[in-house]
Order: C-alpha cells, then structure tokens, then sequence
C-alpha cells in the first residue's frame, strides 16, 4: 500500500499480480480498495497487474471538500493509471462504473476492455435511492448489504469508524450536491465507447434497467445477469470473479 | 532466520503488525491469542485487515500467497478468521 498525490488528491492505492494492467475501482460510501481485494481481484491477480485504490473521500485516501462528480474522479483515475503501460482494462462497481465509464469515454484509447459492475443510470438515482446519505446513524446502517452490517454491528469500532465516513463524506464535502448534479451518460456518449464491455447485473437489483440500457448502447456491450442485488461482488463473489476473469482473459 | 513452524514466534509477529496497523489500544480489551478473532475480538476494519495483508506478504515474501488464500475463503470465514488460524496458514507454507 502506498500515497500517491495526483496534484489533485492524495490516493491510497496497492498492486496485485503481475500482467496486463487492470484497475478496479470500488462503489461510494461503504466502499473501499478492500471491495475488490476481499472479492475477484485475487482471481484477476493471476492473469493481470491489478491495481487498487480508494476513491477521493474513502478508505485511507484523502477527503477533499469538492469534487466527486464523476469526470473529477475519472480524472483522478486517469493520473492513478497514468504510469500503467499500454490500454488498460477497467473494472468499476456501482459509482465506481460510472467513473470508469467517463475514464473511457475521456481517453478511449487508454482502454482495452471495460466491466460496469451495476453502474446506476440516470447517476443521480443513486442519492434518491441511497439511505446511506441519510440523517440518523440508525438508517444509514440500515441501508448496509447484508454481509457488510453483519460484519458491522458484531463490532463497534468498524461501525463507528464508517458512520464517522458516511457522515464526513455527507455533511462535510459536496458528495450529495455532485450526484444530484450528476448528469445521465447520453446514447451518443456511449456509442463512441468501443471497447469491449461486461455489464454485469444483479437480477435483485432496481438498477438492472441500466444494464439492459448499456448494453444495447455500448458497441461491444454485453449483459450478464447475476443472482443478487446491487452489492453484487458480495453477493455473486465467485461467479462474478469467474465471469471478470473470463472478460479480461 | 525465522523458524516458521514455531506458533509462538509467528503470533508474536502477527500480533507486532496487527498493533503496528491499529495501534496499541487494539490490546486494550486482552492480549491476542490464537483463538482471537479478527472481526469479532479485534474489530479490525476491511481495509485494516488488507493492511494486516499486505504487511504479511512483506515480512513473509513470496513464500506465503496470502492473497491466494484468502480468495479460496467464503466472505463468512473471512468473517470469522482467527489469528491462529491465520497462523496455521503460514506455519503451512513450504519453507524458503
């Protein structure tokens, strides 16, 4: 694990394997580079270089006040990957796939291929639909995956240090105003993203019409229905290692 | 060189990165021993278990695929691991 400073931000980032380079970008809010790392970065660690990171505002990256409307932090990402040599694959889960998705459409040639974890589309459901943002510690645990509060409340220290992010990241930087403002990906947009992409969805999940939308846009897109809700790298772990593994041979 | 087939050595180790990570007041509520839990004795976060992670495969080197290891655990035994069972895996490994 290691800082690196973008100019912008400084990230917390860590390399997995050896390959082709491969980076994986985790969902807002409870999410970190542990996503990944607990789940299929280890299966994509055999076959690529992987890198990890937490996004702005996340795990042990720094919290800026401003800037988490996706085309800051697909800047972000692209200063994260720029040392990564040739087109590099990406894979993004939730708002994680949406910054992966403006990453590919600002530097279509950096990318080789691309999976959308259950991106949301329009971007802004995401803080209609999302109770983590809301105003009692109570709802906002509520709102965890099962996996994850389980893990949470057998524990008090993981609960209050995530709370403690949930709060900061809430009241104290303009996350909530940046998905609100979020504006939807246009068909134009996506039909100018030719790499061959993995639309991987939960058949539980309200966002599985933004799959099915992405698909049909994309070029080269592809839908993949999984069992299990939005936190589908929790839920499907195995089978959707087994399916990124086989998309980014 | 450190024998690591000695269960003693290797939590004193573990147990050196885990306060190295979360600090001293980790200790606070009793010493770790084998059957301390991550999760439920520690309270270790996510992303303090990947640090603990990482620090193992730093100490250890390529000996030990900790990584690997982890990726053929269900999200509940990951849930539920222990120090020594954690310490069982590297007494497990092929020496250097």
């Amino acid at each position: 694990m290691r800082m690196v400073d973008t100019g912008a931000v400084q990230l917390h980032t860590t390399d997995l394997g050896a390959g082709p380079a491969l980076v994986m970008v985790h969902g807002l809010l409870v999410g970190s580079l542990a996503s990944w790392y607990l789940t299929a970065a280890p299966a994509l660690a055999r076959t690529h270089a992987v890198r990890l990171y937490d996004l702005r505002g996340h795990g042990k990256s720094a919290r800026p006040p401003i800037g988490y409307d996706t085309r800051t932090m697909a800047g972000d990402l692209a200063a994260l990957a720029a040392d990564l040599p040739g087109p590099i694959d990406v894979v993004g889960h939730s708002y994680g796939a949406l910054v992966a998705l403006r990453f590919a459409q600002a530097h279509p040639t950096r990318v080789r291929r691309l999976s959308l974890v259950e991106a949301p589309l329009p971007p802004s459901r995401f803080a209609d639909e999302h109770d983590l943002l809301a105003a009692t510690p109570d709802q906002q645990l509520a709102a965890l995956p099962a996996p994850l509060a389980a893990a949470i409340t057998s524990g008090r220290r993981p609960a209050a240090r995530l709370l403690a992010t949930l709060r900061g990241l809430a009241f104290d930087t303009t996350l909530r105003a940046d998905l609100r403002a979020e504006p939807d990906v246009t068909d134009a947009e996506l039909a100018a993203i030719t790499a061959p992409t993995l639309c991987a969805y939960g058949d539980r999940s309200s966002c599985l019409p933004a799959g099915r939308r992405l698909a049909a846009a994309l070029p080269a897109g592809r839908l993949a229905i999984f069992s299990g809700g939005h936190y589908l790298h929790l839920d499907a772990r195995d089978a959707l290692a087994a399916a990124l593994v086989e998309h980014h041979g | 060189m450190i024998d690591t087939t000695d269960r003693t050595e290797l939590l004193a180790i573990v147990e050196r990165l885990i306060i190295e990570i979360a600090g001293d007041e980790i200790t606070l509520a009793g010493p770790i021993t084998l059957a301390t839990s991550f999760n439920g004795d520690l309270e270790l976060e996510s992303i303090e278990f990947v640090a603990l992670a990482e620090k193992l495969q730093a100490h250890f080197g390529a000996r030990i695929d900790f990584v690997g290891w982890i990726s053929t655990k269900e999200l509940d035994q990951i849930i539920a691991l222990t120090v020594g069972e954690l310490v069982d895996f590297i007494a497990s490994a092929p020496a250097a």
